[in-house]
Parts: C-alpha cells; sequence; structure tokens
C-alpha cells in the first residue's frame, strides 16, 4: 500500500509537482480539480485520447463498484485490461496494481465468480508485471484463508517464499518477512491442532511420540518463519502470541521472556497495549513477583487507564507495603471511572467505596483531596446528577449504593445522589443504606469544619 | 485566503443542518439555517411516517442571526441540566436580534450549538421543541469547528483560526486548553483548526489540516500525544489533508466503538483507536469526487447490527459504509460500501422541460450541499434510515433507506424510487422555482464545477452498447465519444476550441453559414478518432480478460435500468429487450486465438469450457432481490409551505449560473455535455447560434 502511493507520487515528474504546487497554493492535493488544474497547466492541452478513454474507464467501474453492480463492473474491467498496452510507461506500469484491487474486489463481490476464476485471476495477475509478485500472492493467501483453504494457502506461500527478483529491496524484504511469518501462522495452527491431539493420547501410547515428533517439526520451522518479522518494527500480535505459546510449550521460557519484553519496550516499535498485556500475563504464568508484575502495569496504566486490567492492578497496589503504591491504587481507580466506558462497571465503585474509606481511616485525606480536587468540577455532572441516580437505582441497586457511598464521601450528604439514594424505601437494602448513611457522616470529606 | 477559499471552501465543516428528536421516535425537528444570508436558523418539525414520506408539520419557527450560520451541532441531554439557565453573553455585543422563544421548560431534552464566523451561540431545546437562549460567544479571529461534549450536558469545544481550543460551559465560561498558531505534524498555511471530544471527558483531539493531537486539560498546557499524523504511518499520499476528523464514540448510550475517532482526507478515511495511536485500524480509500466534510455514525439499527456511517460530499455525493467490531475486535467495514444517490441524481425523474428552465433546475439540483443530517427512528418494521440534506440554495432534500441485516454481500445494486407523495410535492417545488423570475447575472469570481466531467455521463443509463463501445474504444486507443455510451451522436456538444493554426470554432461557423454543418460535423468525428494503433501484446490482456468474460457477457437487465425511475415511465420503456447472442463471449474466443501460441490454444480453451456458461441465466440473478439499500427518491422539503425564497444573494461563491457558464468557457473540454439521462436523452440540444 505504502509503496504504491510511493510509486505514484514519485513517477510524477518534477515539473508536475511544481506546476500543481503552484495551483494549489499549499501543498495541498485536489484529486476532484485535477483534471482541471492540469487542463491549466498544459496551456488548455488535453490528455491523449487514449488516456481520456481510460480514465472514463476507470470511473465507470470505481462507479459501478460503488453502486455494487458487479456485473456491470466486469464488464467495464475486461474493457480496461486494454491499459496494459498504453504507451505512457508510467501508466502502464501502475495499471497491474489498479487491476488487481478493483478486479479482486469484483471477483469477491461477483454472483457468478467462483474460487477458480478467483485463483486464475490472482495468478496471471502476480506475473504481469515484477513488482506486484508478493503483495498479490499474500492477498491471494488472505482470500484463501478467509474460504477456509490452508493447504492451497501454504502451497501459495511457499512459492511466493522463494520468489526472487533482482536485488533484495527494502520493501520486498518486509514482504517476505511477513509471507514467512504467515506461513509460520499457518503452522502454528496445524502444530496448535496436534498439540489437542496429543493432551487426549495416553503418554504411553505408540502414537503419542509420533505425533510428538509431528510437532516439534513443526515448531522448528514456525520458529523460523516467525522470527524474522516479530523482530521488525511493527505490531504483529497474532503471531507474537503464537510464538510465545510454542516456546513456552517447549519450556523455552528465557526465549519467550525475551520476545515479549523486546516487542513491549522496544522504543522502535509503536507504543501497543497489547504488548504490555501479553508480557503481564506471561509474568503472571511465571509467577513472577509482585514488583515486578506492578512495574509492567505501571506502563499500561500510562497507556490505557481503563483498561480491565487496572481493577487488577488496583488489587496489586493495595496490597503493596509501599507508600507510593498504595497511593497510586486511589489514583489507578479514580483514572479507570474517568472514562465514559467504565461509568456503570460496579467492581470499580466497590474497590472505590471501600478503599476511599481504608485511605481516609489511614488518614491519607491528602490523597483523596488530590485526587478529587481535579475532578470536583465535572464529576458530580458526569456521576452524581440526579438523572444518573434516578436511572441506576432502576437499573442496578447494588451499582446506586455503591456509587452513593462514594457520592456521600466526596460531596458530602447534601449531594442529590446519595439524597435520592438515601431517600429510597427499599426493605431489602435497609441495612446497607444505613450502613452508607453511618459511613458517610464518618468519612465525607466535603466542608470538614462544618 | 480567496484562492484558497476557492479551491477548498471549509467553512461548513461538519455541517449546517441537525436533526433534534422530539417527543416520539418519529417526531423530531431539522434545525438549519435559510435565506440569502444563511442568517435566519429555521426550526421545521417534521414527523417520519414508518412507510411514507416526512411531512413538516406546521411552519417553521425562526431565529434571526445577525451572521451567517456555518455549523449547527445537537446533542441530546441525559438528564437534567438544571444548571443551564440563561447567562449573559460573554462578550456584552448583541447577536441574537431578536428570539422566538416559548415557555421555558425544566427538562430540555437536547442542546443546540451554532457556529458562525465570529460568533457562536448555545441554545437549549425544550421537550416542547421550543430553543431558549443559553449563551452567545464571540471569537474575535475567526471560529472554525464547535463540539458538543457526548459526557457532559452544555459543555463545548470551540476553536479558532488562531489554533485556540477552549471549552466553553455557560456556568464557568471559557477555559483555554491549547494554543498553538502552528500546525502539528509540518507546516500548512491553513488556519483550519478543529476539536473533538474523546472517551475521557477531560481528553480532547485537537486537529488540523496535518494530524490529531490528543491533549489532556488536566495536564500542562502543550503536552499531548499524537493520534494521528499525516505520514508514513498511515501511508499518506503527497498532499493529502486532513479535512475532518470525528470521534464516533459519542453515538447512543451505549457506544460500539467507545475509543474510535474518524478521519477523514481527500483521499481516504481512516479509523483510529485512541488506544493504539498513530496505527490505523482501518483505511479506506473513499474516491469521493468532492471534499467529505460531513459524516454521520448511526446507532445500530438492531443489536447487533453494524452502524451505518454516511460519509458526504461538497458537491452531494454521498457514501455508506458500515462499521463493526465489538470490544475487543478491530472495527472493520461489513459488506462493500456504497454510493448513495445524491440531489443532482434526481434531474430525470423529474417531466421535461422546455431547455431554459431544464437548465435552471439543473443548476438548482446542482447547488452545493452545506450540511448533512441522518436519524434511523425506531420502529417495530424493519429499520429506516432517514437522510436529510441541505443545498446552498437553500433545498433541503430527503431519503429513506432500508437497512439490511447483512450489508450486501451478494446484494443486488439498489434500486430507488419516487412515492407518488413525493412525485406531487416535487412538481409543486418545481412550480415554484420556475415561477420565480430568473436572477439577472451577478458578477461573481469563477467557481470550479466539483463535478467531474466525466461523472456527467451516466454510466447507470447504459444499455448493452455501452461496454462494447467502451470496449472499442480501448482497443483502438481513440477517444471515447458520447455515441460510443449509447446516445446519439448529435447529442454531443461541439468540441471546444482548440488553441493552434486551425482555429476549429470559425471553420465550424463557418460552415454552419453555409449549412454544411453535418457534414462538418462528420468529419470532425473521423478526425478525432485518428489513425489506429496496431493492437500489441494481445497475451496478457486476453488472458485477464477470459477471466472476466466469464462473468461479464451479457448485462443484466434489473441492472441496466437506471436507478433513479421516472416515475412516469412505463416499465416495458425501461427496460430493452436484451440480444439473442452475448456478443462479448465471440469477441474473446476470437482474441485467444490472436495472442496465444497455437500449442498452448487447446488448453485454454479447455479452461474456457470449465467457466460458468455466460448466457445462462440473467434471469435467474434478478430473481434474487435483496437490495441493501432502497433509497426512495429525494423529496424536496421546503419549509413546510411549497412557498419557495428565491435566492437573489447566494452566500459566498457558490455556483452561480453565470459565472459557471464563464467558467466552462475558459477550460476547454466536454463540460457542457449535458447529464442527458433517462427520458431526456434522445432530445437534441440546440447549439449555439443555430
Amino acid at each position: 500500500m505504502s509503496d504504491f502511493s510511493e510509486e505514484l507520487v514519485r513517477s510524477k515528474t518534477e515539473d508536475e509537482q511544481e506546476e500543481s504546487c503552484m495551483f494549489s497554493g499549499t501543498g495541498m492535493s485536489f484529486p476532484w480539480l485535477q483534471k482541471h488544474i492540469e487542463t491549466v497547466a498544459t496551456g488548455g492541452k488535453k490528455e491523449k485520447d487514449f488516456a481520456q478513454t481510460t480514465s472514463a474507464c476507470l470511473s465507470f467501474i470505481q462507479e459501478a463498484l460503488l453502486k455494487h453492480q458487479w456485473q456491470q463492473a466486469a464488464e467495464y474491467m475486461h474493457s480496461y485490461f486494454q491499459i496494459l498496452e498504453d504507451s505512457d510507461s508510467y501508466k502502464r506500469q501502475a495499471a497491474p496494481e489498479i487491476i488487481w484491487k478493483l478486479g479482486s474486489e469484483i471477483l469477491f463481490y461477483h454472483p457468478k465468480s467462483n474460487m477458480e476464476t478467483f485463483n486464475t485471476f490472482a495468478d496471471r495477475m502476480k506475473n504481469i508485471g515484477v513488482m506486484n509478485y508478493l503483495k498479490i500472492s499474500l492477498q491471494h493467501v488472505l482470500y484463501l484463508l478467509h474460504h477456509g483453504m490452508f493447504e492451497d494457502a501454504n502451497r501459495n506461500l511457499s512459492h511466493a517464499e522463494t520468489w526472487r527478483y533482482g536485488e533484495k529491496s527494502a520493501s520486498q524484504e518486509v514482504l517476505i518477512n511477513l509471507i514467512q511469518a504467515y506461513k509460520g501462522l499457518l503452522q502454528y495452527y496445524t502444530w496448535s491442532k496436534n498439540k489437542m491431539e496429543l493432551s487426549r493420547l495416553d503418554k504411553e501410547d505408540y502414537a503419542y511420540n509420533t505425533a510428538f515428533q509431528n510437532m516439534l517439526n513443526h515448531s522448528g520451522k514456525m520458529s523460523v518463519n516467525l522470527c524474522t518479522l516479530i523482530q521488525t518494527p511493527g505490531v504483529w500480535d497474532p503471531f507474537v502470541k503464537s510464538y510465545v505459546e510454542m516456546l513456552e510449550f517447549y519450556g523455552d521460557r528465557d526465549k519467550a521472556r525475551e520476545v515479549l519484553t523486546n516487542y513491549a519496550y522496544d522504543e522502535k516499535f509503536p507504543s501497543n497495549p497489547n504488548a504490555h498485556i501479553y508480557l503481564y500475563n506471561f509474568l503472571k504464568r511465571e509467577k513472577a513477583p509482585r514488583e515486578k508484575l506492578i512495574s509492567v502495569l505501571k506502563i499500561l496504566y500510562q497507556i490505557v487507564p481503563s483498561h480491565k486490567l487496572m481493577l487488577e492492578f488496583h488489587r496489586l497496589l493495595r496490597k503493596s507495603e509501599k507508600e507510593d503504591h498504595r497511593k497510586l491504587a486511589l489514583e489507578v481507580l479514580f483514572g479507570v471511572l474517568d472514562f465514559a466506558g467504565c461509568t456503570k462497571n460496579i467492581t470499580a465503585w466497590k474497590y472505590l467505596a471501600k478503599y476511599l474509606r481504608q485511605t481516609l481511616m489511614e488518614n491519607h485525606l491528602a490523597w483523596v483531596q488530590e485526587e478529587w480536587n481535579s475532578r470536583k468540577n465535572w464529576w458530580p455532572g458526569f456521576h452524581f446528577s440526579f438523572f444518573w441516580a434516578k436511572t441506576n437505582w432502576k437499573e442496578d441497586k447494588a451499582l446506586a449504593c455503591e456509587k452513593a457511598l462514594v457520592a456521600g464521601i466526596l460531596l458530602g450528604k447534601g449531594c442529590r445522589y446519595f439524597r435520592y439514594i438515601s431517600k429510597q424505601d427499599d426493605q431489602v437494602i435497609k441495612k446497607k443504606i444505613k450502613r452508607i448513611k453511618k459511613s458517610v457522616k464518618k468519612y465525607s470529606i466535603a466542608n470538614p469544619g462544618l | 485566503m480567496r484562492w484558497e477559499q476557492l479551491l477548498l471552501d471549509d467553512a461548513f465543516t461538519g455541517g449546517a443542518l441537525a436533526w433534534v428528536p422530539g417527543r416520539t421516535p418519529h417526531v423530531g425537528q431539522l434545525v438549519y439555517p435559510v435565506g440569502g444570508a444563511l442568517d435566519k436558523l429555521y426550526f421545521q418539525e417534521v414527523n417520519l411516517t414508518p412507510n411514507g414520506d416526512p411531512q413538516a408539520l406546521g411552519d417553521p419557527g425562526h431565529i434571526q442571526l445577525r451572521g451567517p450560520v456555518r455549523q449547527v451541532v445537537t446533542r441530546t441531554v441525559q438528564g437534567e441540566c438544571e444548571s443551564l439557565g440563561y447567562f449573559p453573553p460573554l462578550r456584552l455585543r448583541p447577536w441574537l436580534a431578536c428570539c422566538l422563544t416559548g415557555p421555558a421548560s425544566l427538562y430540555p431534552s437536547a442542546l443546540l450549538a451554532v457556529r458562525s464566523d465570529y460568533h457562536c451561540a448555545l441554545w437549549k431545546v425544550s421537550k416542547q421543541g421550543h430553543p431558549a437562549p443559553l449563551q452567545v460567544l464571540q471569537v474575535g479571529k475567526g471560529a472554525t469547528g464547535i463540539s458538543l461534549s457526548p459526557h457532559l450536558p452544555g459543555e463545548l469545544a470551540v476553536c479558532s483560526r488562531s489554533g485556540t481550543v477552549c471549552l466553553w460551559t455557560p456556568q464557568d465560561g471559557l477555559q483555554q486548553v491549547y494554543k498553538d498558531p502552528e500546525t502539528l505534524v509540518f507546516w500548512d498555511p491553513s488556519p483550519w483548526r478543529w476539536a473533538d471530544f474523546t472517551a475521557h471527558p477531560r481528553v480532547l483531539t485537537v486537529g488540523d489540516r496535518t494530524g490529531v493531537k490528543m491533549i489532556d486539560t488536566k495536564g500542562p498546557p502543550g503536552c499531548g500525544l499524537l493520534l494521528f499524523r499525516g505520514g508514513a504511518e498511515a501511508s499518506c499520499q503527497k498532499g493529502e489533508r486532513v479535512l475532518l476528523t470525528q470521534y464516533l464514540g459519542k453515538c447512543g448510550p451505549e457506544p460500539l466503538l467507545p475509543t474510535v475517532h474518524l478521519i477523514c482526507t481527500q483521499f481516504s478515511l481512516y479509523l483510529m483507536d485512541e488506544r493504539l495511536p498513530l496505527v490505523p485500524m482501518l483505511k479506506w480509500d473513499h474516491g469521493l469526487p468532492s471534499a467529505p466534510l460531513w459524516a454521520q455514525l448511526q446507532p445500530p439499527p438492531r443489536p447487533g447490527h453494524p452502524q451505518p456511517l454516511i460519509l458526504g460530499g461538497q458537491g452531494g455525493h454521498l457514501q455508506l459504509l458500515h462499521l463493526t467490531g465489538e470490544g475487543a475486535s478491530v472495527p472493520r467495514l461489513a459488506g462493500p460500501p456504497q454510493s448513495l444517490p445524491s440531489s443532482s441524481d434526481s434531474l430525470s425523474a423529474f417531466p421535461l422541460l422546455e431547455p431554459r428552465s431544464q437548465w435552471r433546475l439543473q443548476e438548482r439540483l446542482k447547488a452545493p450541499t452545506i450540511g448533512l443530517a441522518a436519524t434511523i427512528p425506531s420502529s417495530a418494521s424493519k429499520p429506516v434510515l432517514s437522510l436529510f440534506q441541505l443545498s446552498a440554495a437553500g433545498d433541503v432534500f430527503y431519503q429513506r433507506l432500508h437497512l439490511q441485516a447483512e450489508p450486501g454481500h451478494h446484494s443486488r445494486a439498489p434500486t430507488a424510487s419516487w412515492t407518488p407523495q413525493a412525485t406531487a410535492c416535487c412538481s409543486r417545488w418545481l412550480k415554484t422555482l420556475l415561477e420565480v423570475p430568473p436572477t439577472p447575472p451577478v458578477w461573481a469570481a469563477p467557481t470550479f464545477s466539483n463535478r467531474c466531467l466525466l461523472n456527467q455521463v451516466e454510466p447507470s443509463k447504459v444499455e448493452q452498447k455501452v461496454p462494447e463501445g467502451l470496449r472499442a474504444a480501448m482497443a483502438e486507443g481513440r477517444l471515447l465519444q458520447q455515441r460510443d455510451l449509447g446516445s446519439l451522436p448529435s447529442a454531443e456538444p461541439p468540441p471546444a476550441p482548440e488553441p493552434g493554426p486551425e482555429n476549429e470554432l470559425s471553420a465550424r461557423l463557418e460552415a454552419a453559414w453555409e449549412g454544411r454543418v453535418a457534414a462538418w460535423w462528420e468529419k470532425q468525428q473521423g478526425r478525432s478518432s485518428g489513425p489506429r494503433k496496431p493492437p500489441k501484446r494481445h497475451k496478457r490482456r486476453t488472458q485477464l480478460s477470459s477471466t472476466f468474460s466469464s462473468l461479464s457477457g451479457r448485462l443484466d437487465l434489473s441492472d441496466a435500468t437506471s436507478p433513479p425511475h421516472s416515475p412516469d415511465r412505463t416499465s416495458s420503456e425501461a427496460r430493452p429487450q436484451p440480444l439473442a447472442t452475448p456478443p462479448s463471449q465471440e469477441l474473446t474466443q476470437e482474441l485467444w486465438a490472436q495472442g496465444v501460441p497455437s500449442e498452448r490454444q487447446q488448453t485454454l480453451r479447455d479452461y474456457m469450457a470449465k467457466l460458468p456458461v455466460q448466457g445462462d441465466a440473467p434471469g435467474e440473478v434478478s430473481s434474487s432481490l435483496s437490495q441493501s439499500a432502497t433509497p426512495s427518491w429525494q423529496q424536496t422539503l421546503q419549509g413546510g409551505a411549497t412557498q419557495l425564497p428565491p435566492r437573489r444573494n447566494p452566500p459566498r461563491g457558490a455556483a452561480l449560473p453565470s459565472s459557471q457558464t464563464s467558467s466552462f468557457q475558459a477550460t476547454p473540454s466536454r463540460q457542457q455535455t449535458p447529464g442527458l439521462s433517462g427520458s431526456q436523452r434522445h432530445r437534441k440540444k440546440p447549439r449555439m447560434g443555430f
């Protein structure tokens, strides 16, 4: 994708670029004005007839696709192949990619298209021009996987893997890595099927050894295939996950840890919350010390403070002996409840109610005030409005009670949320409300002077 | 500045049309500006009957403002905002001249924010539908965007040309949260800025043409994390710029995509997750022929269904996409995106008029869009998406789409139709339009038409002849002509004069005076086809053709009929008889023999034989009619009454008839090719001077 657009940009001659810059004035391009601008730029001279016809044909195809007229699009596509004979070498070179993109879309949706047609088309497109072989192979494989054709996909990947053209360029290398990684992923699929079988077999069984040997074969190839890709910066979640699972199965914990640590902490990789989640889950399985777990989740907290692991993070911090950890435990809870998606998370409210009481009991009023100061002007409207009191009470009484306790502590017993809930006459949770009232009276941080 | 505005008029980004839900799901108010200066804000109550067309209930209420309305946003308020009483204007300068206010209600159901060039204003709309003003804000440098918080009632984000972003609440006034006159990623001269909310009520997105950043309003100023960068991560093209950014998580009480943001550029749309910034979750090339300045995400019509996202371009082009991806999964498109009919497509549904009136109607329908609103009134029967489109000429177009559970894997082309009411309404509208005396030409700067000239040749009107003509033109490498597209050659206007030793115009005029114009025309036609190039490299093409010939072959008949059925056309007229033999197969067979070495021909013939027989059943396919969306044709909704205010002073460089003609003449091309379609196709256009 990126290469294609680069090519598109690169192939414009310098003059053209200057011209269009001059006419757009800003460097911003206007695809819908391009025609007008080009006409002006060439002093009224029009494009060549064939160029006009091909661009008309292209827009017919695009329009038919957007109108879901697959049949008609196929008709136009049939004509569009003529562009492969364009005398303009740039257009001729750019054409296969356009044909592949539009053609595969047509064949994907066309009511009369089938697997065979698609495969034939893909195989032919691969060999028109050398630039697209790898890209088309990969997309063809994805199509096959989508239709459950694992063997065909694997065969195609093997072909693509051994394909070489000229010197290995950087873009080719990335694609080859990807192709190998997908091959590795397919091997993982077979491997984990074998693993399932193995778990059903008895260790003494003769078949056990064969199956085990089988798995071992796959795993060796798999690690070779996956290794290169996951060392290149990028987001490779499924590849990393399956590689680590395999390493763990064979007891290579050091390697697994190394892979995950690199994936999470290497600065060349984009910031990826999943990388930290995988590392945390691995360390948890390994029964790593709490300190270590906390340090991993601390980074996740900075990236995604609303993640559901944050409640686990809070539990870890709560149990810690360090004072700054216990302070962070409060901060984490407030952080979770800041998010619109977490407002009805009853566990978070329960934890906050409990932890607020505990914190105040331990005389850490300053901690609470520090968190509350940045929120006191918007939490009342966001969480503790009259509307939410009514809605929460109607939908989830337990949630309403937890929230009422928090509201009472933070805002005082005069706040509307607390007042509404405490006035409810409900036999079942009468006792609970009474307890809440008592806690609020004891711990409320609102107007401590009064 | 003026030149940039001509290239891209971003004043209406976000759109000046809003739907305020009312008492019941089917009743609501459309809020939009009218008048030549767009300074009158209309509140039109509309009843969306479940199966019929929308009815305007009564006359619209209006508020007169002292400035053009550029953007109207609305949001239903979750719960009370009793704290929102009337607040004095932040700067003492009356912007609201007079207000039509009803009894102030304690339980307003919606908030309404309006952006003008130098002012922003906030109203609350009561359940009775009466707007009550809350506060007016003056923006000295010019406001470029306004958005209402989905989390806290009455909180807004306003951004201005100076690069400042402010949080604005009527109670607490303004709080500057960001200021940077420079653009985010690289230098760009555009002062356009945009701000929206995120999943965290205290974190805002700030966008300009080069990228989008997330800023924490609690944190120290200047810090933040880039959410989108125009560059390599998103594999942007050269000259690609952000035109619109929108937080998608605010749709409905339990949003499916609580952390997803939409970013639109001239070329593509991107979905970004704020938890994984800079790496697009989805990229799709929309290919819209005008700037996408409006997007509307609707809640899923049923639980578990994908969410419809409507993308609107300035030229009236609309696209419908379906987004899915719940919980942990990545958002993706469900089914192929679809283009929806635009207002100018409805031309063919109007009765044939005399050329001058026809031209006026065409110009009116072509007026640029300045706002988009959509709603899905929940009803027991099939989910229906109601879509309103406001044009710069002051018309509101309406279309209704029947949504399907699984957006079109094997769905067929949507069909469009006008209901009788719509036809009646449109003819009333047309009558009023034509009664208004034509406006005297007012000088205006020449404008570019956003309509790409080739799109004017309606491909949906094509019959069997078209692909053939097209194919022939492609094969010979010559210019595609009108006659290739199935209409009479005489319908094509003469080519525009070309500079050069041979003055075609005078030659043609000369010929015309002597009455030999037909002969001259023949000659021209002959010349433009030019010498035929010998075909080369047949092999590749024919190999590919074989893949597609199996699929193309005969056109399906219902495909060939034009989507906007003219209400008065009978079905027999609309459906041409199929040809006895599909010619394309013969053609390909022939090409086979030419391009392929003789020793391989047998193999290929075997392969061909395996392909599905093409002539097999056009009827079979068309019988499985499952439209993914059935737009029922636009009708105009003009202020509840049939009265149509003539637009004597169109706002800014809106396409004025006179100016367009002049610009067309300045650029010699086939732009004057009339968008002949449907019943008008066979009408000869009178040629200038004859």
